[in-house]
């Protein structure tokens, strides 16, 4: 399991084959087609997300793509496409947009496409935290 | 959401919906209430292999659940109630039509399921025409609107989340709402408002809400 701290900022692309929990900002595309995605309470998310599952508690804005479920708990905020064959959403959450349950499962998240503005610099961008590309998980700054 | 729980109230006439928050009204407990024309929608839904269904009040998650499960459907959420609550805090009601209507892009005859719920209710005639008019572009020949329309001329204090509880069982739970009088329709401006759509079932609750199926040849 990988943790992305509440500092770390990333702009691109997040891949990896690992459980992974994010509680900074990601903008760009995350892709954990075998694991689970969590955005943890302080998390907020500008971004294409394609996860074996995800659990959001934070604030997401963009498509949803998942294998097996998606739940956003009571705290989560989502503002997009879910693709999911199970979709959870608590009292309390806030959630616009579709949700596609229909069967034959997860599609890539292609509806809607999220409002991401690829970052202009090419250098990797700005963390705080002593390792920005945690063993497991592969980040491709944005071009 | 969860925002909403925040205010409500009844107000001073001489304040402005942009004010500060109105005092707390009371808590109004759940209701639960037996339908008779919800299953009929679920039925009329159920004949697409993969329905496409348009909720137009707040999330409830157990309901995504409930479509989920029985239609393996395709939902689309499209919170009206919290775009009613805006205008109405902000004293822009005149505006809402237009916001509305923009909120509502999808395609035209692409919709097998309308759910309307008691939206309705917190339009002037003019919104609520522009609304059903809307409403019956999108939806698909064969497809289905369920409505609830109050009978009775009342200040409007909570808005209702619509809970399936079962295919003919609904639990109702409000939430504070900025008071608004209660557009009350005839049954006859109800189908005028929705002409071109057929009236497959109408059923006056004991609630004195008028449940309405419409459908679309």
């Amino acid at each position: 399991m990988v943790n992305i701290g509440k500092s770390v900022i990333i702009k691109g692309e997040l891949s990896g084959s690992e459980d992974l929990t994010i509680e900074g900002q990601v903008e760009g595309k995350i892709e954990l087609k075998q694991n689970v995605l969590t955005i943890g309470p302080n998390g907020k998310i500008k971004a294409q997300i394609l996860a074996k599952a995800v659990v959001v508690q934070g604030e997401v804005t963009g498509n949803i793509s998942a294998t097996e479920r998606v739940d956003i708990r009571d705290a989560g905020s989502v503002d997009g496409d879910l693709s999911a064959p199970r979709v959870a959403i608590a009292d309390g959450a806030h959630f616009r947009g579709s949700i596609d349950m229909q069967k034959g499962g997860a599609k890539p998240a292609e509806h809607r496409p999220a409002d991401v503005k690829p970052a202009a610099t090419t250098a990797p961008s700005t963390t705080t935290s002593p390792s920005a590309t945690p063993a497991g998980i592969a980040a491709t700054p944005a071009r | 959401m969860s925002g909403l729980f925040s205010w409500g109230g009844r107000k001073s006439e001489e304040s402005s919906a942009a004010s500060a928050p109105a005092a707390t009204v009371p808590a109004v407990p759940d209701t639960l209430t037996t339908s008779k024309v919800f299953p009929r929608f679920m039925t009329a839904v159920a004949r697409e292999a993969t329905p496409t269904l348009l909720d137009l009040g707040p999330v409830v998650g157990t309901n995504i659940t409930f479509f989920g499960e029985r239609l393996a459907c395709k939902i689309f959420v499209d919170d009206l109630f919290a775009d009613i609550e805006a205008h109405a805090r902000t004293g822009t009601r005149e505006q809402l039509a237009t916001d509305l209507l923009a909120r509502l892009t999808h395609d035209a005859d692409t919709i097998d399921g309308i759910l309307c719920w008691d939206v309705f209710d917190f339009l002037d005639k003019a919104t609520g025409q522009a609304l059903a008019t809307k409403l019956k572009e999108l939806l698909r020949p064969g497809g289905a609107v369920y409505g609830l329309f109050g009978t009775t001329p009342i200040e409007l204090t909570h808005y209702t989340r619509y809970i399936v509880e079962s295919e003919d069982s609904l639990r109702l739970r409000t939430y504070p709402a900025t008071p608004t009088k209660r557009n009350v329709l005839l049954t006859r401006d109800i189908n005028k408002m929705f002409d071109g759509l057929t009236v497959a079932e109408s059923v006056l609750l004991k609630t004195s809400t008028r449940e309405t199926l419409f459908r679309k040849t």
